[in-house]
């Protein structure tokens, strides 16, 4: 913009940078330094040089040491000795009310009945400055003319300047006649003139003190404002907003008490308001630790001003001339509600805290505070913010970068290289900050007389949403150079980002052919000491996830083109420091990879060297080229200390990749942008203002433009079913074929489930009896998750750490106890738990030699042919394993002995060997059973053994290995992924794929990084047909699994998303086969019924979007979440 | 309700290979109910004799014995005025092995070789205990004048 017009400048800077300024500019910024103290206190304006008349006359007559006349001459321009006087007599000597009355012409109607001569003449030529000013729209020549072009005194905003006017109401606190007259001047004072200041009273007081009083022209008290205009009215004069001067339109003749007085009202802004604005923003960025999540009395004040504000512009009726489009479609009445619900909320928060609180909620109580968005709220968020312009240009990553890139990575490139860069920031066009209006100054008054302009203030900006002011031109900032990549899992946001690492980088000075070198000025050493790694990425991460940055990162670079580092565990002896500053640039690691739990750890460290960066040498001592947060969701909770960690890392570009910048609370996006450092929404009560107290209070469409606008500039997603224009999808994936197989529950299995099942619904029923399902609903809540377990396998149910509650402390003292209701429990999982295959050899080999040749034969109870999985009896008679169980289960039943079909010897289920038959294992993997399953008597793997039925348990794992040996039979190669959200179900499983000989590795939360790491090396590129163990919740995230075909989801969880995150680790970009997915489900289970429930819910997030928009309090809830149980254990 | 696997196998296997002296033709609307008939074994009082016997499989055969009766009036101590067959593999001994055929084959082997120690018919075993000759002879008339073909 024209920047050679100095006065065009921030106000703020030229605080900051008066060197810039004349000498007479830096008088006035002087003048106007003490905002908070009364601009009305007449010793600091007379000091002022800058209040001279602006008419340009500067002479003045003898009266230039009369403070009173200075001041008010200073502001209306050259009067005349009568009028002076005639002002001071009226006025009482206070230029301020002077000036007020000089201005309303109140003087003149005054007690004083001679109107002074020279006044109409001076009002006249007043008049005609106005009014050319006001037509004039371009900077009226007639007033710089005068004067220089610098001369400042047009360009200095008065003490106040008026707005507007409106009628108030008023009623009498004396009774007398004559006490006022029509036409009279009426003082508006927010405290008792002549009160002892003692008595004044604090804003923060439990009951608001919002009494205004006017007075007469003898500035004794005549009455107070009506309550409706006093509750604003008071908050914009406590903050120095505005001053207010009235007339009076309708008195009696004879006022008594309680009488109703209408009064005109002239508002005044007073400049101490465009001042305050630097005062309330907290800049908070440097005190992360003392970061005040509450609701300060600054934001308190900001509040009540913002409905003041916007009332006052109400009565005044004051349009803006310029507005958001977003911000128009936000009703004024919106605005207060939100505001007076926040209001609410704090008397209601403070009822509950009783006298103590002050805003008072406490922090933990803060965290929970933001309200979780619907399925459907969150969908319309993305939409917006999915805008994605399919022609925005691509960028070819740097030749350094060694893999292809598809089209709309080549676009994310390009998008991220632009963030990065200042330049495509500096040629912007400026654009108005979107919570911003612009107004402009009223140039008459109500009576359409005019009333004095400042040149080059034609407009000023009112924020309604947080009722700040400024004069300057409020612009929408975007100082972050950087962004939130928040593409949907699979399109490769790490591929994205690395192609980033490569194309935008400083080279080491030593490379004399670079011409990209930046340079980077040193900064001033200050007491921490960073510092600066010009040529390095931070790569923040799960720790599950090091490994695979690391691996990814060299796959994308030419050989020796990028130099990365794992810093985590031992490798962290090094001083970062040293390695990656400027003058080390040649060995500086380009990339250094670490987890959020070092950044964590370190920063604790930090802290306890009070801050000292620098001589610890590590994470925080450096002020890296870049800062990647991966699966930035990490640091949602903006109170968490991982999230206070990752704010205090320094560095030029900060990026954040998430597939969810918001997971189920707005407040989720705050932190991400914390992070950032975008201004002004790294400020909490800023974000509180415009987006939590919205939103919480239902504004929900408002709330969500808002932060529509927060994330318009910062984000880019895509989605994997985006369609490019030609109707292509982003990512070609190969599909996905999602199969329930419904599992049949053995008879040992059903009389555990059934026995837990009668257990909770017992629980349930006296709960439901007794009307205290909420209260004891976490107890519900583990007899469901027992049952859950029960249905994977029976062991589970009896495992330690799962089961804590006090029911089964009761069970396992009974159970030692040996009483009787819960021996069945016992005796049935013992059932389980019989250990131990049998010894092969201990048979003849005849006997395996005729159980091997029964194998093609028929089944003499169903005749199936060959036996459906063989088995034996005790005393070697081999039928279908599932006939001889049934057989053995229908004599039971008829209570007689069992015995065998075939000789009539007695045998019982426990007795029953499976045949189990290696013919899935090719001769080449016999060594590749993992060692650290000492299965006994496996050397020599023989080609048929028998196996106790019961050990590899449950039904579920049977049907697992079922499949698995399938497929190692007809797709020998093809990799496996299971996943459960019980380890503990894992830890069954593994026995079961050892015994089978089905190659195996494990992944889940107990394990070492290194150990992580190795196990998905492994996974990744052997070529062996292994089976991945996976816990739901650790490999739930991140992890690229895409080598894998097949996945097993062995317990359904309760909303599909989970599940589908999971099985997203497979099916995901870079997955080229199609991918087969298996979810065991036992039939006539609670499983059965969670899967109801599932869709049910995602029918509801689909199409109920009228019934989930009306959001649910967290009572309602929890009764949809009893209500869910209800169908549960029906 | 499906036939199962079983019952078709076995029906067809004695369509296929019939053994001497037995026949079970199932009904057309009835899968599991059979029109059975032994020939009384040589070397008895039955010799001679066509036997017709009903035969129902039960919902949960083989778990279950299957049912069976004669229908031709045979004095027998083992067999009672309605038809009904004292045999243990009919009853307690039954095993999901055994199949119709055999269970025929042990009728037929029951017929030659008559327990009256472990008697269905009282006064049959009686007689058969005091007057083993004269039971026998009873045994041949009533089958010349009740099981001739």
């Amino acid at each position: 913009m024209d920047s050679t017009h100095f006065e065009t400048r921030p106000r703020k800077k030229r605080r900051f940078f008066a060197e810039d300024s004349s000498p007479v500019v830096q008088s006035i910024q002087r003048y106007s330094s003490p905002p908070a103290a009364s601009p009305q206190s007449p010793p600091k304006e007379v000091e002022s040089p800058v209040s001279i008349p602006d008419d340009g006359e500067t002479g003045q007559d003898g009266d230039e040491n009369d403070e009173f006349a200075g001041l008010l001459q200073a502001v209306v321009g050259r009067v005349s000795r009568e009028v002076l006087d005639a002002l001071k007599l009226r006025s009482g000597g206070d230029a301020q009310r002077a000036i007020n009355m000089y201005f309303d012409r109140s003087w003149k109607t005054a007690a004083e009945p001679t109107a002074p001569l020279r006044q109409p003449s001076l009002q006249a030529s007043l008049t005609t400055n106005m009014n050319r000013h006001g037509s004039d729209m371009s900077n009226a020549p007639m007033l710089s003319k005068p004067s220089t072009p610098l001369n400042p005194i047009l360009k200095s905003m008065p003490p106040k300047r008026y707005i507007g006017s409106f009628g108030a109401i008023g009623w009498a606190t004396k009774s007398g006649t004559g006490m006022l007259k029509h036409e009279e001047h009426v003082g508006i004072e927010r405290t008792k003139l002549r009160e002892p200041a003692g008595k004044r009273r604090i804003i923060n007081n439990k009951k608001q003190d919002v009494v205004v009083r006017f007075t007469n022209n003898r500035g004794e008290e005549v009455g107070r404002l009506e309550n409706d205009f006093a509750a604003w009215i008071s908050s914009l004069m406590d903050q120095k907003v505005c001053s207010f001067e009235g007339t009076c339109v309708y008195v009696p003749d004879r006022v008594r008490t309680g009488d109703t007085i209408y009064l005109q009202l002239r508002c005044y802004m007073l400049r101490s308001a465009f001042d305050k604005r630097k005062f309330v923003k907290p800049d908070n960025n440097r005190s992360v630790s003392l970061f005040a999540e509450k609701e300060s009395q600054d934001e308190k004040d900001l509040r009540l001003r913002q409905v003041a504000l916007v009332k006052l512009f109400e009565a005044i009726n004051l349009q803006p001339t310029r507005a958001n489009e977003n911000a128009e479609k936000y009703k004024r009445q919106g605005l207060l509600q939100a505001a007076e619900s926040a209001e609410n909320n704090e008397q209601k928060s403070k009822a509950r805290n009783g006298a103590t609180g002050e805003a008072g909620s406490s922090p933990a109580s803060e965290s929970e505070e933001g309200e979780e968005l619907e399925q459907d709220q969150l969908d319309s968020l993305y939409k917006k913010a999915q805008s994605f312009d399919f022609n925005t240009p691509e960028m070819t990553p740097a030749d350094t970068f060694a893999m292809d890139l598809r089209k709309y990575q080549k676009q994310a490139l390009y998008w991220m290289v632009g963030k990065e860069k200042d330049e495509s920031l500096k040629h912007k066009e400026e654009s108005m900050h979107p919570l911003w209006e612009e107004y402009e100054w009223p140039t008459k008054d109500a009576n359409n007389d005019p009333v004095p302009v400042v040149d080059d203030q034609k407009m000023f900006y009112v924020n309604p949403y947080s009722g700040e002011l400024s004069v300057e031109f409020p612009r929408q900032e975007q100082n972050c150079l950087g962004g939130i990549l928040a593409d949907e899992m699979g399109l490769g946001k790490t591929i994205e980002m690395l192609s980033l690492i490569h194309t935008h980088r400083n080279e080491p000075a030593r490379d004399h052919t670079s011409h990209t070198v930046h340079t980077l000025p040193r900064l001033p050493k200050h007491s921490v000491d960073v510092e600066k790694a010009p040529y390095t990425t931070l790569v923040v991460a799960p720790m599950s996830l090091l490994a695979q940055w690391a691996s990814e990162a060299e796959k994308a670079s030419k050989e020796g083109t990028l130099k990365v580092m794992v810093y985590y565990g031992s490798e962290k002896s090094v001083n970062l420091q040293r390695l990656c500053c400027e003058a080390n640039g040649v060995n500086a690691p380009n990339v250094i990879i670490t987890s959020y739990g070092t950044i964590l750890s370190e920063f604790n460290q930090v802290s306890a060297m009070d801050g000292n960066r620098g001589s610890h040498g590590g994470l925080f001592s450096v002020d890296y080229f870049r800062i990647i947060l991966d699966e930035a969701h990490y640091i949602k909770n903006r109170q968490s200390k991982t999230a206070k960690a990752c704010y205090e890392l320094m560095a030029t570009h900060r990026w954040v990749l998430t597939g969810t910048p918001i997971v189920n609370r707005l407040e989720d996006l705050f932190s991400l942008v914390r992070f950032l450092k975008v201004e002004p929404w790294s400020n909490f009560s800023f974000w509180k203002t415009f987006i939590t107290v919205p939103f919480e209070s239902k504004d929900f469409l408002r709330a969500l433009d808002v932060v529509q606008t927060v994330l318009e500039p910062l984000v880019l997603r895509r989605t994997k079913d985006m369609k490019t224009p030609e109707g292509e999808a982003l990512v070609p994936l190969p599909p996905r074929t999602i199969e329930v197989e419904k599992i049949e529950l053995s008879q040992d299995e059903r009389d555990v489930y059934e026995h837990i099942y009668l257990r909770a619904k017992r629980v349930f029923n006296a709960n439901a009896d007794a009307g205290t399902l909420l209260k004891s609903y976490t107890t519900i809540f583990a007899q469901i998750l027992r049952l859950r377990q029960s249905c994977c396998h029976p062991v589970l149910t009896r495992h330690q750490g799962i089961v804590a509650d006090e029911e089964d402390a009761a069970l396992a003292s009974d159970l030692a106890k040996g009483l009787a209701d819960d021996m069945d429990l016992g005796s049935l999982i013992e059932r389980f738990t019989t250990d131990g295959e049998q010894d092969v050899n201990r048979f003849g080999a005849h006997v395996l030699k005729q159980i091997q040749d029964e194998e093609h034969a028929e089944c003499p109870i169903c005749s199936e042919e060959p036996m459906v999985d063989q088995a034996v009896t005790g005393c070697w008679h081999s039928a279908c394993k599932e006939c001889l169980l049934n057989y053995i289960n229908h004599q039971r039943d008829k209570g007689i002995t069992p015995n065998c079909f075939n000789c009539r010897e007695p045998i019982n289920a426990r007795d029953i060997f499976e045949v189990i038959r290696h013919d899935h294992i090719s001769p080449t993997d016999n060594d590749n059973i993992r060692s650290d399953n000492p299965s006994s008597g496996t050397q020599q793997t023989p080609r048929v053994s028998l196996r106790r039925i019961g050990i590899t348990g449950s039904a579920k794992t049977q049907a697992l290995l079922t499949h698995l040996k399938h497929l190692r039979r007809t797709s020998p190669t093809t990799k496996s992924v299971i996943f459960s959200q019980f380890t503990s179900f894992l830890d069954l499983i593994e026995p079961a794929l050892a015994r089978d000989h089905i190659p195996f590795l494990r992944f889940d939360g107990s394990m070492s990084q290194k150990a992580r790491a190795a196990v998905l090396e492994e996974f990744r590129s052997s070529n062996k047909p292994y089976v991945l163990l996976l816990s739901l919740r650790a490999g739930g995230v991140g992890l690229n699994l895409t080598c894998a075909q097949r996945v097993f989801m062995m317990d359904p969880w309760w909303s599909f998303a989970v599940e589908a995150q999971a099985i997203d680790r497979v099916h995901r970009m870079g997955q080229e086969e199609e991918v087969k997915v298996v979810r065991f489900v036992v039939r006539g289970s609670i499983e059965e019924k969670m899967l109801r429930i599932q869709e049910r819910k995602m029918f509801i997030a689909d199409f109920g979007s009228a019934s989930s928009l009306g959001m649910m309090s967290d009572e309602e809830k929890r009764i949809q979440r009893i209500e869910d149980i209800k169908e549960l254990l029906s | 309700m499906a036939l199962p696997k079983r019952i078709i196998k076995e029906t067809e296997r004695l369509m296929a290979e019939p053994v001497k002296g037995i026949s079970a033709v199932p009904h057309e609307d009835n899968l599991r109910y059979f029109d059975v008939t032994i020939d009384g074994p040589g070397q008895s009082p039955y010799e001679g004799g066509v036997f017709k016997l009903e035969l129902f499989l039960p919902d949960d055969y083989p778990m279950t014995p299957p049912k069976i009766r004669f229908l031709t009036k045979i004095y027998h101590p083992n067999i009672d005025r309605l038809g009904r067959i004292c045999l243990d593999v009919l009853k307690s001994n039954w095993s999901p092995a055994l199949q119709i055929r055999t269970i025929l084959l042990s009728i037929q082997a029951l017929l030659g070789a008559p327990n009256p120690d472990d008697p269905l018919a009282n006064d049959v075993a009686q007689k058969w205990k005091e007057d083993e000759k004269g039971a026998i002879e009873t045994a041949r008339q009533w089958t010349e004048q009740y099981a001739k073909p």
